[in-house]
């Protein structure tokens, strides 16, 4: 990327090196491939950072997670697992908790079944329509998913194409927001520590954006929408979580795409998409002006981590002209 | 990101841009230049017996008056360019680093130099903000303070902006947005919020603002809590047509329903959300509002005599329970 008004380049030099780069990426495939993900179920923490401006804020919450690395701390969320449309995806889950633990894929896979502690478990599917899926642990009520056993599952158009399903809206970029809460005190302390959690009470005090909270979001560059003016990024959108999450970007509108899996007929321009508990979305951001702004969530207590000021789910826009 | 409050200097030609945007729009008979200001005044609001302290726009800068919740409404056409100029003179505040507040035009779309936020270079010591309200733009938005949101919005800075379609003399048009079909012979502003008395008196980083406890529901700042009592009223004629600005600065979620006075749901047309129209107008009914939305909605009442309730039930965020007291109503006679 050149600045548009740099005064040194050479036009046919420019041309040549782009029809150079042209010839170097491979031709687009629509072969369908097999893709195998190993995940391991193991326990970890979330490390939260003290606010910048106050210095207020810095915890670490006990968590489970699953984890591309064999004997690794589980992460939060898991690793971001991606196919193409038809491809033949296998997940080889290996529980290395002490509890039982599972694997769904919502919208794609349907055995709720335990991996018991120690066991092994695989999962084979088709790779579905080009969207976002997430998934997570379903046992235990919700205690599991809310220790950290969630993730992104993408769907890429089976041809390859920057585009958010066949034929359908092109981006330039894509970025993936997994929004999730954890009730430090009453589920993750106690569950982590071997009690019973009193599900018939949940009061979240962190509120995270990628696993991070939000002084980190914000500053996380696959976490953050980065181009220029004309770019269009694709928001691939899931909550984990068990409370809505109403979303507000400054700067543009965004379109809405794709709710749930369903593709939208025509797309709705809106600035505040509101993602229920294990509901997915696809939006399209337009960068059409420069600048940085926020996308913050416009709900009170979920802007803060356990109320420090910014460090509930946020995420940075940063528009070049 | 405080750091970057360097970039306030940025934007000392700001009033100097504005002053360009009117020269632009000056030509044409249509569009209209708003200049409004706002200060931050303490009122005290009693809620189901209770005091509660807010902190309220308004116009009435010349003394220490009390502040109004939701603020005073801006209203401009299609075209028009608004100056909205915070005065923070006098203003109650908290302390640093949360001082001072800062007005954020949400939903406009605006610049970074006019968005409000400290965080990106916003100051907040008071500014003029400065936009111009491109077609296809009518419809319902916010203004509200960008300081330490999770107090300042609570303490109740926030009011809505109404974009509003118009003719070619530049008259405003009974109308939702310019299609014909979107025509209203009455309109109300519905802006729903939501009060947890902790959040009033915590300040700062305080684990207050990690859980929210709402104790009052409100329409356009008021308690309904009965058909009886209701926070908004409406007298209208038979067979007329009535717009509703149901306008989100809650922190739950919340449901808005439409009943008769046998609490049989009424049905009614969604026309734009978020300040643009939907691609086809959507007939519900009922629809859940989450912080920061805003629907526009039009419904048409029946040509013999009666009363119906538009109605907000305020849910838990965890089990949509509609908490103790968490429904509000409205009331139209016909
Ligand atoms: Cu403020
Ligand atoms: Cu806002």
């Amino acid at each position: 990327m050149f600045p548009p008004n740099a005064p040194t380049i050479d036009r046919t030099l420019f041309v040549r090196f782009v029809l150079l780069l042209l010839l170097l990426v491979p031709p687009l495939s629509s072969e369908a491939a097999s893709k195998n993900y190993s995940l391991y179920i193991a326990t970890g923490s979330v490390t939260i950072t003290a606010s910048p401006v106050t210095g207020n804020g810095a915890a670490t919450i006990p968590s489970w997670g699953y984890t591309d690395v064999a004997g690794g701390p589980g992460k939060v969320p898991g690793p971001i697992l991606t196919a193409r449309e038809g491809d033949a995806v296998s997940v080889t889950v290996v529980n290395n908790d002490s509890r039982s633990h599972n694997f769904v894929v919502k919208r794609v896979t349907t055995d709720t079944s335990a991996i018991p502690a120690g066991g092994t478990k695989t999962y084979t599917f088709t790779a579905p329509a080009a969207g976002a899926y997430v998934y997570y642990d379903s046992l235990a009520g919700n205690v599991n998913r809310e220790m950290g056993l969630y993730g992104i599952f993408i769907v890429e158009p089976a041809d390859g194409s920057l585009s958010a399903w066949a034929g359908g809206p092109a981006y330039t970029s894509a970025v993936s927001w997994v929004v999730s809460e954890m009730d430090k005190p009453r589920w993750n302390d106690v569950a982590s520590s071997g009690g019973t959690v009193n599900t018939s009470v949940y009061k979240p005090n962190y509120f995270l954006m990628n696993g991070m909270n939000g002084f980190q979001a914000m500053g996380d560059a696959n976490t953050s929408i980065m181009g220029r003016v004309g770019d269009v990024a694709l928001v691939r959108l899931v909550n984990a979580g068990q409370y809505s999450h109403s979303l507000h970007f400054h700067g543009n509108h965004y379109r809405l795409i794709d709710e749930d899996g369903v593709r939208l007929a025509s797309f709705k321009e809106l600035d505040i998409v509101n993602v229920p508990p294990l509901g997915t979305v696809m939006v399209l951001f337009e960068l059409n002006q420069p600048g940085v702004y926020p996308m913050h969530i416009h709900t009170a207590q979920m802007e803060t981590g356990n109320g420090v000021y910014l460090n509930g789910v946020a995420a940075m826009i940063a528009i070049e002209p | 990101m405080r750091a970057t409050l360097k970039k306030r200097v940025l934007f000392l030609g700001l009033p100097a841009a504005a002053a360009l945007a009117g020269l632009v729009f000056a030509g044409r008979a249509e569009a209209a230049t708003i200049n409004k200001t706002v200060c931050v005044r303490n009122v005290t609001k009693t809620l189901s017996g209770t005091n509660v302290n807010f902190w309220g726009f308004t116009e009435g800068c010349m003394g220490m008056g009390a502040g109004l919740v939701p603020g005073p409404v801006v209203e401009m056409g299609e075209g028009d360019t608004l100056n909205l100029t915070l005065n923070v003179m006098m203003a109650p505040e908290e302390a640093a680093p949360y001082n001072g507040h800062t007005i954020h035009l949400h939903g406009l779309d605006v610049p970074q130099a006019e968005d409000g936020v400290p965080e990106t270079g916003a100051s907040v010591s008071g500014d003029t903000y400065t936009f111009t309200a491109k077609p296809g733009w009518a419809g319902s938005y916010i203004y509200h303070c960008h300081v330490h949101t999770v107090k300042h919005l609570e303490m109740g800075m926030y009011a809505s902006l109404i974009i509003r379609p118009k003719d070619a003399n530049g008259n405003f048009l009974k109308q939702i947005t310019s299609t014909a079909a979107t025509a209203y012979d009455y309109v109300q502003n519905y802006l729903i919020s939501t009060v947890d008395p902790g959040y009033h008196t915590a300040t700062g980083d305080s684990t207050v603002f990690a859980d929210y406890n709402p104790l009052y529901f409100l329409i356009e700042g008021k308690e309904g809590k009965s058909k009886t009592a209701p926070a908004v009223t409406l007298a209208a004629a038979t067979g007329k047509k009535v717009a509703l600005r149901l306008i989100g600065l809650h922190s739950v979620n919340a449901r808005f329903t439409l009943r008769d006075s046998n609490g049989s749901a009424k049905s009614f047309t969604i026309h734009t959300r978020d300040g643009r129209s939907l691609p086809a107008p959507e007939t519900v009914s009922s629809v859940s509002i989450s912080p920061g939305q805003r629907y526009d909605i039009l419904f048409t009442l029946p040509s013999t005599s009666g009363t119906w309730y538009p109605q907000v039930e305020f849910q838990d965020l965890w089990n949509g329970n509609t908490y103790t007291g968490g429904t509000v109503y409205g009331k139209i006679t016909f």
